[in-house]
Protein backbone atom coordinates (compact mmCIF):
# COMPACT_ATOMS: atom_id res chain seq x y z
CA UNK A 1 0.00 0.00 0.00
CA UNK A 2 2.58 2.54 1.12
CA UNK A 3 4.78 2.11 -1.92
CA UNK A 4 1.83 2.73 -4.17
CA UNK A 5 0.99 5.90 -2.30
CA UNK A 6 4.57 7.16 -2.52
CA UNK A 7 4.73 6.48 -6.23
CA UNK A 8 1.44 8.26 -6.75
CA UNK A 9 2.58 11.24 -4.71
CA UNK A 10 5.79 11.60 -6.68
CA UNK A 11 3.81 11.55 -9.89
CA UNK A 12 1.92 14.60 -8.82
CA UNK A 13 4.95 16.56 -7.65
CA UNK A 14 5.84 19.34 -10.13
CA UNK A 15 9.08 18.43 -11.87
CA UNK A 16 10.88 21.62 -10.84
CA UNK A 17 10.41 21.00 -7.15
CA UNK A 18 11.87 17.56 -7.11
CA UNK A 19 15.63 17.99 -7.51
CA UNK A 20 17.59 15.17 -8.96
CA UNK A 21 15.30 14.22 -11.82
CA UNK A 22 14.99 16.79 -14.60
CA UNK A 23 17.55 17.63 -17.28
CA UNK A 24 17.87 21.09 -15.70
CA UNK A 25 19.30 19.47 -12.62
CA UNK A 26 22.18 17.92 -14.51
CA UNK A 27 22.86 21.08 -16.51
CA UNK A 28 22.90 23.06 -13.27
CA UNK A 29 25.15 20.57 -11.58
CA UNK A 30 27.64 20.58 -14.43
CA UNK A 31 27.65 24.38 -14.71
CA UNK A 32 28.08 24.98 -10.99
CA UNK A 33 30.91 22.50 -10.76
CA UNK A 34 32.64 23.88 -13.83
CA UNK A 35 32.60 27.41 -12.39
CA UNK A 36 33.86 26.23 -9.01
CA UNK A 37 36.59 24.01 -10.35
CA UNK A 38 37.80 26.60 -12.85
CA UNK A 39 38.20 29.03 -9.97
CA UNK A 40 39.85 26.56 -7.59
CA UNK A 41 42.23 25.26 -10.22
CA UNK A 42 43.13 28.81 -11.27
CA UNK A 43 44.23 29.39 -7.67
CA UNK A 44 46.54 26.43 -7.68
CA UNK A 45 47.57 26.66 -11.32
CA UNK A 46 50.40 29.20 -10.85
CA UNK A 47 52.07 26.81 -8.43
CA UNK A 48 51.86 23.91 -10.89
CA UNK A 49 52.87 26.09 -13.81
CA UNK A 50 55.88 27.44 -11.95
CA UNK A 51 56.72 23.94 -10.79
CA UNK A 52 57.20 22.48 -14.25
CA UNK A 53 58.37 25.69 -15.88
CA UNK A 54 61.26 25.88 -13.44
CA UNK A 55 62.53 22.71 -15.13
CA UNK A 56 62.68 24.45 -18.51
CA UNK A 57 65.34 26.69 -19.99
CA UNK A 58 64.66 30.25 -21.04
CA UNK A 59 64.77 29.30 -24.71
CA UNK A 60 62.18 26.56 -24.29
CA UNK A 61 59.94 28.75 -22.18
CA UNK A 62 59.94 31.66 -24.60
CA UNK A 63 59.12 29.29 -27.46
CA UNK A 64 56.15 27.81 -25.65
CA UNK A 65 54.94 29.14 -22.29
CA UNK A 66 52.58 26.33 -21.43
CA UNK A 67 54.11 23.05 -22.59
CA UNK A 68 55.38 20.49 -20.11
CA UNK A 69 59.07 19.68 -20.58
CA UNK A 70 58.71 15.90 -21.06
CA UNK A 71 62.14 14.40 -21.36
CA UNK A 72 63.92 17.75 -21.57
CA UNK A 73 63.51 18.64 -17.89
CA UNK A 74 66.63 20.13 -16.37
CA UNK A 75 67.66 21.31 -12.93
CA UNK A 76 69.90 23.98 -14.45
CA UNK A 77 67.83 26.86 -13.00
CA UNK A 78 68.11 25.49 -9.48
CA UNK A 79 71.87 25.04 -9.91
CA UNK A 80 72.21 28.59 -11.25
CA UNK A 81 70.23 30.18 -8.47
CA UNK A 82 71.57 28.24 -5.53
CA UNK A 83 75.13 28.26 -6.86
CA UNK A 84 75.35 31.96 -7.66
CA UNK A 85 75.78 34.19 -4.60
CA UNK A 86 74.88 37.27 -6.67
CA UNK A 87 71.22 36.42 -6.36
CA UNK A 88 71.35 36.65 -2.53
CA UNK A 89 68.51 34.17 -2.33
CA UNK A 90 69.75 32.09 0.60
CA UNK A 91 70.81 35.29 2.35
CA UNK A 92 67.40 36.88 1.84
CA UNK A 93 65.66 33.78 3.15
CA UNK A 94 67.80 33.90 6.26
CA UNK A 95 66.97 37.60 6.68
CA UNK A 96 63.27 36.94 6.26
CA UNK A 97 63.37 34.02 8.68
CA UNK A 98 65.17 36.03 11.35
CA UNK A 99 62.90 39.05 10.98
CA UNK A 100 59.75 36.92 10.94
CA UNK A 101 60.69 34.81 13.96
CA UNK A 102 61.78 37.73 16.13
CA UNK A 103 58.74 39.79 15.10
CA UNK A 104 56.33 36.98 15.90
CA UNK A 105 57.85 36.22 19.28
CA UNK A 106 57.68 39.91 20.19
CA UNK A 107 54.16 40.39 18.82
CA UNK A 108 52.80 37.36 20.66
CA UNK A 109 54.55 38.30 23.90
CA UNK A 110 53.62 41.99 23.80
CA UNK A 111 50.04 41.33 22.65
CA UNK A 112 49.63 38.91 25.50
CA UNK A 113 50.99 41.30 28.14
CA UNK A 114 49.19 44.41 26.90
CA UNK A 115 45.97 42.58 26.06
CA UNK A 116 45.85 40.99 29.49
CA UNK A 117 46.62 44.17 31.38
CA UNK A 118 44.13 46.23 29.37
CA UNK A 119 41.45 43.66 29.99
CA UNK A 120 42.02 43.03 33.71
CA UNK A 121 43.87 45.83 35.48
CA UNK A 122 42.12 49.09 36.28
CA UNK A 123 44.40 52.13 36.09
CA UNK A 124 44.19 55.68 34.90
CA UNK A 125 45.77 55.16 31.49
CA UNK A 126 43.79 52.04 30.65
CA UNK A 127 41.24 53.71 28.34
CA UNK A 128 43.70 56.11 26.68
CA UNK A 129 46.01 53.19 25.87
CA UNK A 130 43.10 51.16 24.55
CA UNK A 131 42.05 53.99 22.27
CA UNK A 132 45.64 54.50 21.13
CA UNK A 133 45.97 50.89 19.99
CA UNK A 134 42.53 51.07 18.43
CA UNK A 135 43.72 54.06 16.43
CA UNK A 136 46.67 51.95 15.35
CA UNK A 137 44.23 49.71 13.53
CA UNK A 138 42.55 52.60 11.77
CA UNK A 139 45.69 54.48 10.77
CA UNK A 140 46.49 53.83 7.12
CA UNK A 141 49.95 52.37 7.64
CA UNK A 142 51.06 52.88 4.06
CA UNK A 143 51.09 56.62 4.74
CA UNK A 144 53.98 55.86 7.13
CA UNK A 145 56.29 54.57 4.39
CA UNK A 146 58.12 57.81 3.72
CA UNK A 147 57.79 59.25 7.26
CA UNK A 148 59.35 56.13 8.74
CA UNK A 149 62.22 56.29 6.28
CA UNK A 150 62.83 59.96 7.15
CA UNK A 151 62.81 59.24 10.87
CA UNK A 152 64.97 56.13 10.65
CA UNK A 153 67.48 57.78 8.37
CA UNK A 154 67.88 60.70 10.72
CA UNK A 155 68.46 58.32 13.58
CA UNK A 156 70.77 56.11 11.52
CA UNK A 157 68.39 53.22 12.03
CA UNK A 158 67.70 52.32 8.39
CA UNK A 159 69.70 49.53 6.74
CA UNK A 160 70.22 47.62 9.96
CA UNK A 161 69.37 44.02 10.66
CA UNK A 162 66.81 45.15 13.23
CA UNK A 163 65.23 47.96 11.16
CA UNK A 164 62.20 46.03 9.95
CA UNK A 165 61.36 44.71 13.39
CA UNK A 166 59.98 48.12 14.37
CA UNK A 167 57.24 48.43 11.72
CA UNK A 168 56.39 44.73 11.74
CA UNK A 169 55.96 44.51 15.51
CA UNK A 170 54.16 47.85 15.76
CA UNK A 171 51.68 47.04 12.98
CA UNK A 172 51.07 43.54 14.27
CA UNK A 173 50.39 44.65 17.85
CA UNK A 174 46.90 46.22 17.62
CA UNK A 175 45.16 43.17 16.17
CA UNK A 176 47.00 40.86 18.56
CA UNK A 177 46.09 43.00 21.55
CA UNK A 178 42.41 43.04 20.65
CA UNK A 179 42.28 39.30 20.05
CA UNK A 180 43.95 38.63 23.44
CA UNK A 181 41.84 41.24 25.21
CA UNK A 182 38.63 39.67 23.96
CA UNK A 183 39.85 36.21 24.84
CA UNK A 184 40.94 37.09 28.39
CA UNK A 185 37.48 38.55 29.05
CA UNK A 186 36.13 35.03 28.65
CA UNK A 187 38.40 33.60 31.35
CA UNK A 188 36.80 33.70 34.84
CA UNK A 189 38.50 36.11 37.25
CA UNK A 190 38.06 33.63 40.10
CA UNK A 191 40.99 31.72 38.65
CA UNK A 192 43.41 34.57 39.32
CA UNK A 193 41.84 35.25 42.69
CA UNK A 194 42.38 31.65 43.72
CA UNK A 195 46.00 31.89 42.57
CA UNK A 196 46.47 35.11 44.57
CA UNK A 197 45.03 33.49 47.71
CA UNK A 198 47.48 30.66 47.27
CA UNK A 199 50.24 33.25 47.30
CA UNK A 200 51.06 33.47 43.61
CA UNK A 201 52.51 36.81 42.54
CA UNK A 202 51.10 38.82 39.61
CA UNK A 203 53.91 37.79 37.28
CA UNK A 204 53.72 34.15 38.26
CA UNK A 205 49.97 34.06 37.67
CA UNK A 206 50.48 35.83 34.34
CA UNK A 207 53.07 33.43 32.97
CA UNK A 208 52.17 30.09 34.49
CA UNK A 209 48.36 30.26 34.69
CA UNK A 210 47.01 32.77 32.18
CA UNK A 211 49.49 32.21 29.37
CA UNK A 212 48.82 28.47 28.96
CA UNK A 213 45.09 29.23 28.95
CA UNK A 214 45.53 31.79 26.18
CA UNK A 215 47.44 29.40 23.95
CA UNK A 216 44.76 29.05 21.24
CA UNK A 217 44.47 32.78 20.70
CA UNK A 218 48.26 33.26 20.80
CA UNK A 219 48.62 30.61 18.11
CA UNK A 220 46.04 32.49 16.02
CA UNK A 221 48.00 35.73 16.44
CA UNK A 222 51.21 33.96 15.42
CA UNK A 223 49.62 32.40 12.33
CA UNK A 224 48.30 35.72 11.07
CA UNK A 225 51.68 37.36 11.55
CA UNK A 226 53.77 34.61 9.93
CA UNK A 227 52.19 35.40 6.60
CA UNK A 228 52.12 39.16 6.91
CA UNK A 229 55.78 39.37 8.05
CA UNK A 230 57.14 36.90 5.50
CA UNK A 231 55.26 38.58 2.65
CA UNK A 232 55.65 42.24 3.64
CA UNK A 233 57.20 44.29 0.87
CA UNK A 234 56.64 48.04 0.96
CA UNK A 235 58.41 48.83 4.23
CA UNK A 236 61.30 46.55 3.33
CA UNK A 237 61.59 48.40 0.02
CA UNK A 238 61.77 51.80 1.69
CA UNK A 239 63.89 50.99 4.72
CA UNK A 240 66.41 48.47 3.35
CA UNK A 241 68.82 49.44 0.58
CA UNK A 242 71.65 47.11 1.54
CA UNK A 243 71.44 43.98 -0.65
CA UNK A 244 72.79 41.84 2.18
CA UNK A 245 69.82 42.74 4.38
CA UNK A 246 67.11 42.21 1.76
CA UNK A 247 64.10 40.14 2.67
CA UNK A 248 62.60 37.60 0.29
CA UNK A 249 60.05 39.82 -1.53
CA UNK A 250 62.76 42.41 -2.06
CA UNK A 251 65.21 39.85 -3.41
CA UNK A 252 62.56 38.62 -5.84
CA UNK A 253 62.11 42.04 -7.40
CA UNK A 254 65.70 41.99 -8.67
CA UNK A 255 64.59 39.26 -11.08
CA UNK A 256 62.14 41.72 -12.58
CA UNK A 257 64.69 44.27 -13.72
CA UNK A 258 68.11 42.76 -13.97
CA UNK A 259 67.19 39.33 -15.25
CA UNK A 260 63.85 40.47 -16.60
CA UNK A 261 63.48 38.13 -19.49
CA UNK A 262 64.62 34.89 -17.88
CA UNK A 263 61.22 33.80 -16.62
CA UNK A 264 62.00 30.18 -15.76
CA UNK A 265 64.83 31.41 -13.56
CA UNK A 266 62.49 33.92 -11.93
CA UNK A 267 59.90 31.21 -11.36
CA UNK A 268 62.51 28.97 -9.80
CA UNK A 269 63.45 31.74 -7.39
CA UNK A 270 59.81 32.31 -6.47
CA UNK A 271 59.25 28.61 -5.97
CA UNK A 272 62.25 28.28 -3.67
CA UNK A 273 61.29 31.27 -1.55
CA UNK A 274 57.62 30.28 -1.46
CA UNK A 275 58.34 26.73 -0.40
CA UNK A 276 58.28 27.30 3.40
CA UNK A 277 54.93 29.08 3.15
CA UNK A 278 53.45 26.51 0.78
CA UNK A 279 54.51 23.56 2.96
CA UNK A 280 53.19 25.31 6.06
CA UNK A 281 49.93 26.13 4.34
CA UNK A 282 49.13 22.69 3.00
CA UNK A 283 50.20 21.01 6.23
CA UNK A 284 48.02 23.16 8.47
CA UNK A 285 45.52 24.69 6.05
CA UNK A 286 42.54 24.24 8.34
CA UNK A 287 44.08 25.95 11.36
CA UNK A 288 45.60 28.66 9.17
CA UNK A 289 42.34 29.47 7.40
CA UNK A 290 40.44 29.52 10.69
CA UNK A 291 43.05 31.69 12.38
CA UNK A 292 43.33 34.24 9.60
CA UNK A 293 39.58 34.58 9.28
CA UNK A 294 39.09 34.89 13.04
CA UNK A 295 41.66 37.67 13.06
CA UNK A 296 40.00 39.47 10.18
CA UNK A 297 36.47 39.29 11.53
CA UNK A 298 37.17 40.01 15.19
CA UNK A 299 39.95 42.50 14.47
CA UNK B 1 38.26 44.02 36.74
CA UNK B 2 40.60 42.40 39.17
CA UNK B 3 40.67 43.79 42.67
CA UNK B 4 42.01 41.10 44.97
CA UNK B 5 45.28 40.65 43.08
CA UNK B 6 46.03 44.21 42.10
CA UNK B 7 49.71 44.30 41.24
CA UNK B 8 51.99 47.12 42.29
CA UNK B 9 52.07 50.06 39.93
CA UNK B 10 55.70 49.71 38.90
CA UNK B 11 55.11 46.13 37.81
CA UNK B 12 52.39 47.22 35.39
CA UNK B 13 54.48 50.13 34.15
CA UNK B 14 57.44 47.84 33.59
CA UNK B 15 55.37 45.40 31.59
CA UNK B 16 53.75 48.06 29.43
CA UNK B 17 56.86 50.17 28.89
CA UNK B 18 58.47 48.38 25.93
CA UNK B 19 55.36 47.64 23.82
CA UNK B 20 53.84 51.08 24.30
CA UNK B 21 57.12 52.89 23.65
CA UNK B 22 57.78 50.81 20.55
CA UNK B 23 54.30 51.43 19.23
CA UNK B 24 54.45 55.19 19.76
CA UNK B 25 57.93 55.33 18.27
CA UNK B 26 56.95 53.41 15.12
CA UNK B 27 53.52 54.90 14.46
CA UNK B 28 53.08 58.34 15.97
CA UNK B 29 56.62 59.72 15.90
CA UNK B 30 57.02 59.16 12.12
CA UNK B 31 53.69 60.87 11.50
CA UNK B 32 54.73 63.91 13.51
CA UNK B 33 58.12 63.97 11.78
CA UNK B 34 56.41 63.89 8.41
CA UNK B 35 54.05 66.63 9.43
CA UNK B 36 57.05 68.74 10.45
CA UNK B 37 59.04 68.15 7.27
CA UNK B 38 56.02 68.69 5.05
CA UNK B 39 56.56 72.40 5.70
CA UNK B 40 60.14 72.26 4.37
CA UNK B 41 61.82 72.26 1.03
CA UNK B 42 64.10 69.25 1.27
CA UNK B 43 65.32 67.87 -2.03
CA UNK B 44 67.99 65.96 -3.91
CA UNK B 45 69.59 64.27 -0.94
CA UNK B 46 70.58 67.50 0.77
CA UNK B 47 71.32 67.29 4.46
CA UNK B 48 68.38 67.61 6.77
CA UNK B 49 70.02 70.63 8.42
CA UNK B 50 69.96 72.65 5.21
CA UNK B 51 66.28 72.00 4.52
CA UNK B 52 64.49 75.33 4.30
CA UNK B 53 61.11 76.23 5.72
CA UNK B 54 58.66 77.06 2.97
CA UNK B 55 55.33 77.19 4.74
CA UNK B 56 52.35 75.76 2.94
CA UNK B 57 54.04 75.59 -0.48
CA UNK B 58 54.12 71.77 -0.49
CA UNK B 59 50.43 71.57 0.35
CA UNK B 60 49.49 74.10 -2.30
CA UNK B 61 51.43 72.02 -4.79
CA UNK B 62 49.70 68.86 -3.54
CA UNK B 63 46.21 70.25 -3.97
CA UNK B 64 47.01 71.33 -7.53
CA UNK B 65 48.87 68.11 -8.39
CA UNK B 66 46.90 66.21 -11.08
CA UNK B 67 48.99 63.06 -10.69
CA UNK B 68 48.23 62.84 -6.98
CA UNK B 69 44.51 63.14 -7.61
CA UNK B 70 44.71 60.65 -10.44
CA UNK B 71 46.43 58.23 -8.04
CA UNK B 72 43.67 58.82 -5.52
CA UNK B 73 41.11 58.14 -8.25
CA UNK B 74 42.90 54.88 -9.08
CA UNK B 75 42.71 53.87 -5.41
CA UNK B 76 38.97 54.49 -5.47
CA UNK B 77 38.72 52.54 -8.74
CA UNK B 78 40.45 49.60 -7.06
CA UNK B 79 38.17 49.82 -4.04
CA UNK B 80 35.04 49.71 -6.21
CA UNK B 81 36.40 47.02 -8.53
CA UNK B 82 37.41 44.85 -5.60
CA UNK B 83 34.14 45.29 -3.73
CA UNK B 84 32.27 44.08 -6.80
CA UNK B 85 34.86 41.53 -7.87
CA UNK B 86 36.01 40.09 -4.56
CA UNK B 87 32.93 40.19 -2.37
CA UNK B 88 30.43 39.75 -5.22
CA UNK B 89 32.21 36.82 -6.84
CA UNK B 90 33.03 35.30 -3.46
CA UNK B 91 29.34 35.40 -2.55
CA UNK B 92 28.30 33.70 -5.80
CA UNK B 93 31.02 31.06 -5.49
CA UNK B 94 30.10 30.37 -1.87
CA UNK B 95 26.46 29.87 -2.84
CA UNK B 96 27.55 27.49 -5.59
CA UNK B 97 29.86 25.58 -3.28
CA UNK B 98 27.19 25.34 -0.59
CA UNK B 99 24.53 23.98 -2.94
CA UNK B 100 23.88 20.27 -2.87
CA UNK B 101 25.07 20.00 -6.45
CA UNK B 102 28.68 21.00 -5.78
CA UNK B 103 31.44 18.44 -5.45
CA UNK B 104 34.50 18.96 -3.25
CA UNK B 105 33.65 21.95 -1.07
CA UNK B 106 36.68 21.43 1.21
CA UNK B 107 39.01 21.43 -1.80
CA UNK B 108 37.58 24.71 -3.08
CA UNK B 109 38.11 26.23 0.35
CA UNK B 110 41.74 25.12 0.62
CA UNK B 111 42.70 25.89 -2.97
CA UNK B 112 40.76 29.16 -3.11
CA UNK B 113 42.39 30.51 0.03
CA UNK B 114 45.89 29.65 -1.14
CA UNK B 115 46.66 32.81 -3.22
CA UNK B 116 45.97 35.08 -0.27
CA UNK B 117 48.86 33.50 1.65
CA UNK B 118 51.35 34.29 -1.12
CA UNK B 119 53.22 37.58 -1.14
CA UNK B 120 51.80 40.27 -3.40
CA UNK B 121 55.22 40.51 -5.06
CA UNK B 122 54.98 36.89 -6.21
CA UNK B 123 51.43 37.45 -7.41
CA UNK B 124 52.60 40.53 -9.30
CA UNK B 125 55.52 38.69 -10.89
CA UNK B 126 53.37 35.73 -11.92
CA UNK B 127 50.76 37.97 -13.46
CA UNK B 128 53.31 40.06 -15.30
CA UNK B 129 54.38 36.82 -17.00
CA UNK B 130 50.73 36.01 -17.73
CA UNK B 131 50.19 39.52 -19.15
CA UNK B 132 53.54 39.65 -20.99
CA UNK B 133 53.14 41.19 -24.42
CA UNK B 134 55.44 38.70 -26.17
CA UNK B 135 55.62 35.43 -24.26
CA UNK B 136 52.63 35.84 -21.97
CA UNK B 137 50.15 33.12 -21.15
CA UNK B 138 47.20 35.34 -21.93
CA UNK B 139 48.53 36.11 -25.39
CA UNK B 140 49.22 32.42 -25.93
CA UNK B 141 45.57 31.79 -25.09
CA UNK B 142 44.31 34.64 -27.27
CA UNK B 143 46.37 33.52 -30.27
CA UNK B 144 46.07 29.73 -30.03
CA UNK B 145 42.59 29.27 -28.60
CA UNK B 146 40.63 32.36 -29.56
CA UNK B 147 42.52 32.98 -32.78
CA UNK B 148 43.09 36.68 -32.04
CA UNK B 149 46.20 38.81 -32.14
CA UNK B 150 48.70 39.59 -29.39
CA UNK B 151 47.94 42.51 -27.10
CA UNK B 152 50.20 44.65 -24.94
CA UNK B 153 47.96 44.25 -21.90
CA UNK B 154 49.84 46.26 -19.31
CA UNK B 155 51.01 48.76 -21.91
CA UNK B 156 47.47 49.90 -22.69
CA UNK B 157 47.09 53.07 -20.65
CA UNK B 158 43.32 53.32 -20.96
CA UNK B 159 42.63 49.79 -19.64
CA UNK B 160 45.65 49.16 -17.47
CA UNK B 161 43.75 49.71 -14.21
CA UNK B 162 41.28 47.00 -15.19
CA UNK B 163 44.08 44.53 -15.94
CA UNK B 164 45.95 45.45 -12.79
CA UNK B 165 42.88 44.94 -10.63
CA UNK B 166 42.29 41.40 -11.94
CA UNK B 167 45.20 39.83 -9.98
CA UNK B 168 44.18 41.83 -6.89
CA UNK B 169 40.61 40.57 -7.15
CA UNK B 170 41.64 37.01 -7.90
CA UNK B 171 44.11 36.87 -5.03
CA UNK B 172 41.55 37.59 -2.31
CA UNK B 173 38.33 35.96 -3.60
CA UNK B 174 39.15 32.84 -1.60
CA UNK B 175 39.77 34.92 1.51
CA UNK B 176 36.32 36.46 1.39
CA UNK B 177 34.83 33.10 0.43
CA UNK B 178 36.09 31.58 3.66
CA UNK B 179 34.68 34.46 5.74
CA UNK B 180 31.30 34.06 4.01
CA UNK B 181 31.41 30.27 4.39
CA UNK B 182 31.65 30.60 8.15
CA UNK B 183 28.91 33.24 8.22
CA UNK B 184 26.51 31.07 6.21
CA UNK B 185 27.34 28.03 8.33
CA UNK B 186 26.04 30.04 11.29
CA UNK B 187 22.55 30.40 9.78
CA UNK B 188 19.89 28.02 11.06
CA UNK B 189 19.46 25.30 8.42
CA UNK B 190 15.70 25.12 9.06
CA UNK B 191 15.27 28.50 7.40
CA UNK B 192 16.66 27.12 4.15
CA UNK B 193 14.53 24.00 4.46
CA UNK B 194 11.33 25.96 4.93
CA UNK B 195 12.25 28.24 2.04
CA UNK B 196 12.72 25.19 -0.14
CA UNK B 197 9.34 23.79 0.94
CA UNK B 198 7.75 27.13 0.12
CA UNK B 199 9.13 26.77 -3.36
CA UNK B 200 11.86 29.43 -3.36
CA UNK B 201 14.49 28.83 -6.02
CA UNK B 202 18.21 29.23 -5.41
CA UNK B 203 18.30 32.82 -6.61
CA UNK B 204 15.39 33.91 -4.42
CA UNK B 205 16.88 32.16 -1.40
CA UNK B 206 20.20 33.92 -1.95
CA UNK B 207 18.72 37.41 -2.26
CA UNK B 208 15.92 37.26 0.28
CA UNK B 209 17.30 34.91 2.92
CA UNK B 210 21.07 34.39 2.79
CA UNK B 211 22.04 37.98 2.05
CA UNK B 212 19.98 39.60 4.85
CA UNK B 213 21.08 36.92 7.32
CA UNK B 214 24.80 37.55 6.78
CA UNK B 215 24.48 41.32 6.51
CA UNK B 216 26.88 42.12 9.34
CA UNK B 217 29.57 39.82 7.92
CA UNK B 218 29.10 41.42 4.51
CA UNK B 219 29.72 44.82 6.08
CA UNK B 220 32.89 43.52 7.77
CA UNK B 221 34.06 42.31 4.35
CA UNK B 222 33.27 45.72 2.93
CA UNK B 223 35.42 47.57 5.47
CA UNK B 224 38.25 45.06 5.00
CA UNK B 225 38.05 45.57 1.27
CA UNK B 226 38.15 49.37 1.50
CA UNK B 227 41.10 49.40 3.93
CA UNK B 228 42.97 46.77 1.90
CA UNK B 229 42.72 48.62 -1.38
CA UNK B 230 43.57 52.07 -0.09
CA UNK B 231 47.03 50.65 0.68
CA UNK B 232 47.52 48.90 -2.67
CA UNK B 233 51.20 49.09 -3.56
CA UNK B 234 53.14 45.82 -3.82
CA UNK B 235 51.58 44.07 -6.78
CA UNK B 236 51.15 47.26 -8.81
CA UNK B 237 54.77 48.20 -8.15
CA UNK B 238 55.85 44.79 -9.46
CA UNK B 239 53.50 44.66 -12.44
CA UNK B 240 53.61 48.15 -13.95
CA UNK B 241 55.51 50.39 -11.49
CA UNK B 242 52.71 52.87 -12.15
CA UNK B 243 53.03 52.87 -15.89
CA UNK B 244 52.44 53.39 -18.70
CA UNK B 245 53.04 57.03 -17.87
CA UNK B 246 51.10 57.67 -14.69
CA UNK B 247 48.12 55.53 -15.73
CA UNK B 248 48.29 52.97 -12.93
CA UNK B 249 49.72 55.10 -10.13
CA UNK B 250 48.19 54.67 -6.69
CA UNK B 251 48.77 57.06 -3.78
CA UNK B 252 51.38 55.04 -1.89
CA UNK B 253 53.28 54.47 -5.12
CA UNK B 254 53.29 58.17 -5.94
CA UNK B 255 54.55 59.03 -2.47
CA UNK B 256 57.30 56.47 -2.90
CA UNK B 257 58.30 57.74 -6.35
CA UNK B 258 58.44 61.38 -5.32
CA UNK B 259 60.43 60.62 -2.16
CA UNK B 260 62.87 58.04 -3.42
CA UNK B 261 63.18 58.32 -7.19
CA UNK B 262 62.83 62.09 -7.42
CA UNK B 263 64.37 62.35 -3.91
CA UNK B 264 62.04 65.15 -2.89
CA UNK B 265 61.54 64.32 0.78
CA UNK B 266 59.74 67.52 1.71
CA UNK B 267 57.04 67.08 -0.90
CA UNK B 268 57.04 63.33 -0.22
CA UNK B 269 56.22 64.06 3.42
CA UNK B 270 53.37 66.32 2.37
CA UNK B 271 52.05 63.54 0.10
CA UNK B 272 52.25 61.12 3.02
CA UNK B 273 50.15 63.44 5.15
CA UNK B 274 47.75 63.73 2.21
CA UNK B 275 47.54 59.92 1.96
CA UNK B 276 46.98 59.74 5.69
CA UNK B 277 44.12 62.23 5.66
CA UNK B 278 42.43 60.89 2.52
CA UNK B 279 42.70 57.23 3.53
CA UNK B 280 41.42 58.01 6.98
CA UNK B 281 38.50 59.88 5.46
CA UNK B 282 37.63 57.05 3.08
CA UNK B 283 38.15 54.22 5.60
CA UNK B 284 36.53 56.11 8.48
CA UNK B 285 33.72 57.33 6.23
CA UNK B 286 32.93 53.84 4.99
CA UNK B 287 33.02 52.47 8.55
CA UNK B 288 30.67 55.19 9.74
CA UNK B 289 28.33 54.50 6.85
CA UNK B 290 28.45 50.77 7.57
CA UNK B 291 27.80 51.31 11.29
CA UNK B 292 24.84 53.53 10.53
CA UNK B 293 23.49 50.96 8.08
CA UNK B 294 23.78 48.10 10.58
CA UNK B 295 22.22 50.14 13.35
CA UNK B 296 19.29 51.16 11.16
CA UNK B 297 18.70 47.57 10.20
CA UNK B 298 18.83 46.17 13.69
CA UNK B 299 16.17 48.46 15.03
Amino acid sequence: MTTVKKAAASNFTPAGKKPGRGAGYYVGKVLINIVLWVFSLSCIFPLVWMGYSSLKLKRQFNADVISIPWGTATLQNYKDILGNPDYHLAESMWNSCRTTVISIVCIVLFSFIVGYILSRIRFKLNRPLYVMFLMGMLIPIHSLLVPMYVLFRNLGMHNQWYTLLFPYIAFGLPMGIFLVEGYVKGIPVSLEEAAAIDGSSFSRTLWSIIMPMCRPILVTVAIIQVFSCWNEFSFALCLIQNVHLQTVPLALTQFKGQFGSDYPLQMTAMLITMSPIVVLYFAFSNQIIKGMVAGAVKG
Amino acid sequence: MLQSVKPRRWVVVLYLLIPVALFIFSVFVPLLTALYFSFFEWKNGQSIYTATYNGLTNYKQLIADPIFWQSFGNNIYLVVACIIGQIGLAFVLVLFANSKLAVGKAVHRTFGFFPSTISAVCIGLIWSIIFHSKYGLLNWFVVNVLGGTKQAWLGDSSHVMLYVSIPLIWQFIGYYMVILFSAIAGIDQQIFESAEIDGANGFQTAIHITLPMIRSTMLVCLTLCVAGNMKAFDSIWTMTAGGPGYASYVMALYGYTVSFQQSNMGYGSAISIGIFVLSLLVIGGSRLLVNRMTRGLEE
